[in-house]
């Protein structure tokens, strides 16, 4: 069991950051909107923690204090939310696609920034990053109970006021807005706590990946994240933690079954080499069964309610 | 909705199953590497790993890397091996990013139980893979990262890649050999490719040196086609050498370019444009580019033209860099082995304690490889004594060509 853990622990705690990443980009599509801005939060937390810890934390000590951690990711979780609020207010006038398109241009303009300024170390990026930790699966220390506390936090969420203001606006703008829920707070709110999140995930994986470069938080990799709640689902956050955790994996998972004895020679081949292949394929076949993603609100009632959307 | 509950149902499950399908096949592939290492302590093959990427749009690279290993297993198998003991290359795909190199990593370390790892095949996927197995002490050796800073990203990180600053000066010194009247250079680079970018400054510094007069410095990304405005300022200038870091095929679409806009003087590519992929892209205008080269496939020696001839009776053309740093990270393996094996059987030595005592053999030895004879610093940084200068010459109609290694 120990082996499992040491040759899948960078695995197990992957998985647990794309459910939190997932949440991110759920949080914003709570009330409705398609935000693909988490990428760019998750880069500027990741830039942030990166900096603090090679620049100004510089610690004499083998192991990175976890103390220090916790401040820059709360630091990281701050600048993103200020600027979660700064680009929220003009970008979610625009709705759908247009503000599809405003949030992937936020990601380029960050991604050209990092690669221009000498901070963030241009192309190469910054390297040497201290680790917390002596092996990868004791980041669970970090990242699981942030997952605990997310999960309990969006049950609540989903439960409480504004939780509800989200759905209204989510179902329909309009009457919401009629109904006295204002639109632009709550939706400004959901997009800032999403960019919190993104940034306090990205701090936890510039120390987990031990590098920072302009390549994480691309378009790539906003698609990516949309795929977990997509198909995770997006009308319970359980789906986006699913996906999240499902599609992380499933590349590695691949890879194992590849390894697998008895299989024989062209479909173990197949199977390694082919894993990116089989993973679209499965998107597509997610999005065409399952339109409303792996885990709905029906499954996890019992009773099935008649939904509306269909 | 029955059925969509279903559907849901059973995708789950068998997703479940896929799972839990993995656990059980981790198990089982574990009690058949262990057994392996079992067996390895006494007769079997020694496990080294290899860590290329295989997949994404670094495979290219990954591929030649791939061929190159494969060659010097067979090799040096068909000679005995480890003092008679066989070795087994295992290989993992890292893909093209971060998380990619570090579970191709674990899996090598923890689950294969090699006893050293050849790669990965970029630097940046050096900087986040490396540190996890210096931790485990596992003995790492790039056979392609030419970063700055990757011998020191620990005592268990080496390489048989002479970095960028050592090797692409030679170029600009051959160009100026070529042409003494050189006084403008103008210098483009991929400003998104990690590896441009940190080339370019060493290509910038060597025109400082030279005394040389640096005109311009141009941008542009790896996904570009169209340079014209980058090529007309340059031009502008009057430069009579260009310097270009970048890769295949921006880089081509470069030299066309620069060359359709009437750019008559030399130029000089960097380690990006080191592969025949870049000779259907700029075609003709090709010819005469210059390029810096850690390896020469004319570089004499039995071990050399072993592999030349394995390597071009497979593929029918000469060996690239890339698999031959990939051949020579195994031999130094391979070498490092059996002169650890002459102190104290490898196959009585426990695992931690061989992956140790074989880091400290690496370092020590001294190798005489396809590249030439090759040895470390005690940081790990190789010490290579021959390098190159090829030169693009195409045939008349444009269609073939072939680096040509200049005396």
């Amino acid at each position: 069991m120990s082996e499992f853990f040491s040759t899948y622990g960078s695995l197990i705690v992957s998985m647990v950051l794309g459910a939190l990443l997932g949440l991110s980009l759920y949080l914003p599509l709570m009330t409705g909107q398609l935000s693909l801005a988490s990428p760019g939060f998750y880069a500027l937390g990741g830039y942030t923690a990166a900096i603090l810890s090679t620049k100004v934390f510089t610690s004499t000590s083998d192991l990175f204090p976890i103390p220090l951690l916790l401040i820059e990711m709360v630091i990281a979780g701050v600048i993103s939310g200020l600027l979660g609020v700064v680009i929220g207010i003009p970008t979610l006038r625009l709705r759908g696609i247009y503000l599809a398109i405003a949030t992937i241009a936020f990601v380029e303009v960050l991604r050209v920034l990092s690669l221009n300024l000498e901070i963030t170390g241009s192309a190469v990026g910054i390297f040497g990053i201290p680790q917390p930790f002596q092996t990868q699966i004791e980041y669970l220390w970090i990242a699981l109970p942030l997952l605990l506390i997310a999960m309990v936090l969006f049950y609540r969420l989903e439960r409480i006021k504004v939780g509800r203001a989200f759905t209204a606006i989510r179902e329909d703008e309009l009457a919401a807005g009629a109904m006295g829920i204002n639109p632009t707070y709550y939706k400004v709110l959901a997009f800032t706590l999403g960019a919190i999140l993104a940034g306090v995930v990205g701090a936890i994986s510039a120390h987990f990946l031990n590098t920072w470069n302009a390549r994480q938080g691309t378009f790539d990799a906003s698609i990516i994240y949309l795929t977990f709640v997509l198909i995770g689902g997006s009308r319970t956050f359980l789906g986006s933690i699913v996906g999240g955790m499902v599609f992380t994996a499933l590349p590695e998972v691949l890879r194992s079954l590849a390894d697998t004895g008895g299989l024989p020679n062209w479909l173990a081949q197949f199977l390694r080499d082919g894993r990116l292949i089989i993973f679209g394929l499965l998107i597509v076949v997610g999005t065409i069964f399952f339109p409303q993603g792996l885990v709905t609100p029906d499954i996890l009632k019992k009773r099935k309610v008649k939904n509306k959307q269909i | 909705m029955k059925k969509s509950t279903a559907l849901t149902t059973t995708l789950i499950t068998s997703l479940t199953i896929l799972l839990t399908g993995c656990g059980g096949a981790s198990n089982s592939t574990n009690t058949g590497s262990n057994s392996q290492t079992q067996s390895a302590n006494t007769s079997g093959a020694i496990p080294i790993g290899i860590a290329f990427a295989q997949t994404s749009n670094v495979a290219l690279l990954g591929q030649e890397q791939v061929a190159g290993a494969k060659i010097a297993e067979k090799y040096f198998n068909d000679k005995g091996g480890v003092n008679g003991t066989p070795i087994k290359l295992v290989f993992q795909d890292t893909s093209g990013d971060e998380n990619g190199a570090i579970n191709a990593f674990q899996t090598l370390i923890n689950k294969d139980k090699v006893v050293g790892i050849v790669g990965p095949t970029l630097s940046q996927q050096a900087f986040s893979a490396d540190p996890v197995a210096d931790r485990a002490k596992v003995p790492v050796l790039g056979a392609s990262n030419t970063a700055n800073k990757i011998p020191e990203i620990g005592d268990y990180v080496a390489r048989v890649s002479a970095p960028v600053s050592i090797v692409a000066p030679n170029s600009v010194k051959a160009a100026l050999k070529q042409n003494p009247n050189i006084k403008k250079v103008a210098v483009f680079f991929a400003q998104n490719d990690a590896f441009s970018k940190s080339e370019t400054e060493i290509f910038q510094k060597t025109v400082k040196d030279q005394g040389l007069e640096l005109v311009t410095v141009q941008k542009f990304q790896t996904s570009d086609t169209d340079f014209q405005s980058q090529a007309t300022n340059a031009i502008n200038l009057k430069p009579d050498l260009v310097i270009i870091s970048g890769l295949a095929a921006d880089g081509g679409n470069l030299v066309r370019q620069l060359r359709e806009l009437g750019y008559k003087g030399l130029i000089v590519g960097g380690n990006g444009l080191n592969t025949s992929n870049i000779l259907p892209v700029c075609k003709a205008l090709c010819d005469g580019v210059l390029i810096a080269q850690a390896y020469s496939p004319e570089h004499p020696g039995e071990i050399n033209s072993a592999f030349r001839k394995a390597y071009s009776d497979q593929f029918k053309k000469e060996p690239p860099q890339f698999s031959a740093q990939a051949f020579a990270a195994v031999q130094v393996y391979v070498e490092a082995l059996q002169a650890l094996d002459k102190k104290t059987k490898v196959n009585k030595l426990a695992l931690p304690q061989l992956r140790n005592d074989l880091n400290k053999q690496i370092l020590a030895g001294k190798y005489n490889t396809p590249l030439g004879e090759i040895a470390f610093t005690p940081v790990g940084e190789v010490v290579q004594k021959d390098f190159y200068v090829a030169q693009i010459k195409m045939d008349k109609d444009g269609s073939q060509g072939k680096f040509a290694f200049l005396k």
